[in-house]
């Protein structure tokens, strides 16, 4: 805990670590009351259509007369959710498999690096319409496919923080003593290859999310009548002639998420693991 | 009596570099050990294949008569009858966890209740001439000489009949190096601990150890009682590297 306040303290004393918190503070907060204020997110209100920003709807509504606020609210809740979803999901995985790889070496590492070299030599959309090809549009097809796609990352960081760890004197000792290899992977190896992978999974958010927005914009990701800010975009794009509002409202956010998220995790990096963050 | 360690023939090649070449020694249980050579001479190496964290190429390293085997049953076992005290104890304590997680976890390898392992601890961070109060405390939170005072301590609680000490003085000042030797002394008559020292101190060795070898390249150039060693080296090398330790040098003059 005190080294969370620590860490806080530090990001506050920046104006990036400032701006990045209060643009993901205000995202998170938008995600999470808009609703409250706005009315159902998949209401017709036909005689609304394209409605500018007023009182009755404070964010315009859509060609279907939808409230755009409460869309905009849902599409953001969902795109973060998925985001911290994703990243938590592959960042659990991918330190485990990279921290088995690191401590085992041999064969098992080799094998491991392989297939993520594999994974990584496919660019993540084409990964994403093969994936898609093969087991349809969806939320679940959405978070196994970036899921797959993030693992090496985390991995790859895993293994390499494990084989610098796996030759320390405090490992070697553990190991002298017999305990479980088990504990020393819990107690020894995961809090000291935490710091850099926290690091990463912050900077890995926004792209997460501006990923899912691109497949939902190429009608790959979510499927109406949910929307998604990538949705919202694409919708709005459509019939940017008859209002401008919903591509920009819902462009706007994505950019002050994936902008607040970037500088946080930024910032995170530098109060965490300042050496890479000064090798830039 | 069985041999506390016995090394036959171990060769050990890193590339092109020999760092261990037809290495043979026993030491005896109960004894005071020094292995001293150059930077580079081979002795971590050697205190590496006695503790199994570096197979060797060829040879047999024998732990009370034992060979010395990988595998998890194997460690368990040797985990009892060896410990090691590393060149840098501070960087042999896991930085994040506190010192007390680090002692119950030997107590959870030798199945012992964690208030049994506790009460064995106080008594020797009594001995050791540590507060109680460290246990509490994260390894960077204590000094140099303390962290080295608390992998001791570890090492001790696991109850070994050999403890390896690699470089024990390095890096504290001259009176606490005496105190610690002194220390590692009493410990080992007392609880009749097999005691080897590495280091390329020879006034450590010579103070604290009853025989000794001398490595060079990777080789045992030679060895034995330390009286006669240190008086009347057979060897160039040894004599070279006796006398280019001033302070030694100067004692032999003045004998």
């Amino acid at each position: 805990m005190n080294e969370a306040m620590w860490a806080l303290k530090r990001i506050c004393s920046e104006r990036d670590g400032r701006l990045g918190l209060t643009f993901t503070i205000a995202i998170l907060a938008f995600a999470l009351l808009g609703p409250l204020v706005s009315p159902d997110p998949n209401v017709l209100d036909i005689k609304a259509r394209f409605a500018a920003p007023g009182l009755a709807h404070l964010l315009g509504t859509d060609n279907l007369g939808r409230d755009l606020l409460a869309r905009t609210s849902v599409g953001t809740r969902y795109a973060l959710t998925l985001a911290v979803l994703i990243v938590v999901i592959s960042s659990v995985i991918g330190s485990l498999i990279g921290i088995v790889a690191g401590i085992a070496g041999g064969w098992v590492d080799r094998a491991v690096t392989a297939v993520f070299d594999i994974v990584n030599a496919f660019p993540p959309l084409i990964l994403a319409f093969a994936l898609i090809a093969l087991y349809g549009k969806g939320s679940a097809t959405f978070v196994l496919l970036v899921t797959v796609v993030f693992i090496p990352q985390f991995g790859r960081m895993a293994r390499a923080r494990a084989r610098t760890l796996r030759n320390l004197s405090f490992i070697e000792a553990e190991r002298m003593l017999a305990v479980h290899p088990v504990t020393i992977v819990v107690r020894h190896y995961l809090p000291n290859v935490a710091g850099p992978i926290i690091v990463l999974a912050s900077m890995n958010l926004p792209v997460v999310i501006a990923f899912e927005a691109s497949l939902s914009f190429l009608g790959f990701g979510v499927q109406p009548p949910k929307s998604s800010l990538g949705t919202l975009i694409k919708d709005g794009f459509v019939s940017i002639n008859q209002s401008w509002w919903p591509t920009v409202t819902a462009a706007l956010v994505l950019a002050v998420a994936t902008l607040g998220a970037t500088l946080l995790g930024e910032a995170l990096r530098r109060v965490i693991d300042p050496k890479s963050a000064g090798a830039r | 009596m069985t041999d506390a360690i016995t090394v036959l023939g171990a060769r050990l090649r890193f590339g092109e570099t020999a760092a261990l070449e037809s290495v043979s020694v026993s030491i005896p249980q109960g004894a005071c050990f020094g292995i001293v050579g150059e930077s580079g001479s081979g002795k971590t190496t050697l205190m590496r294949a006695m503790l199994g964290l570096q197979r060797l190429d060829a040879g047999e390293i024998r732990i009370l008569g034992t060979p010395l085997q990988q595998g998890r049953a194997a460690l368990r076992q040797r985990a009892r009858v060896v410990q090691p005290i590393f060149q840098d104890p501070a960087a042999s304590l896991s930085p994040r966890s506190r010192i007390r997680t680090l002692m119950n976890e030997v107590g959870t390898v030798l199945k012992e209740p964690h208030a049994a392992t506790h009460e064995r601890l106080l008594v020797i961070l009594k001995r050791l001439g540590l507060p109680d109060s460290v246990i509490d405390k994260y390894p960077h939170e204590i000094s140099g000489g303390q962290a080295r005072r608390v992998a001791i301590a570890r090492a001790l609680l696991v109850k070994p009949s050999i403890l390896i000490a690699d470089e024990p003085t390095a890096g504290l000042d001259v009176s606490v190096q005496g105190d610690l030797l002194n220390l590692l002394q009493d410990i080992r008559r007392a609880e009749n601990i097999t005691l080897v020292v590495i280091s390329h101190n020879l006034a450590v060795v010579r103070l604290i150890a009853e025989n000794a070898i001398v490595m060079r390249a990777g080789r045992v150039v030679e060895g034995g009682e330390v009286g006669p060693l240190f008086a009347s080296p057979r060897q160039s090398y040894t004599r070279e590297l006796f006398a280019a330790w001033p302070s030694l040098a100067s004692n032999n003059k003045g004998r």
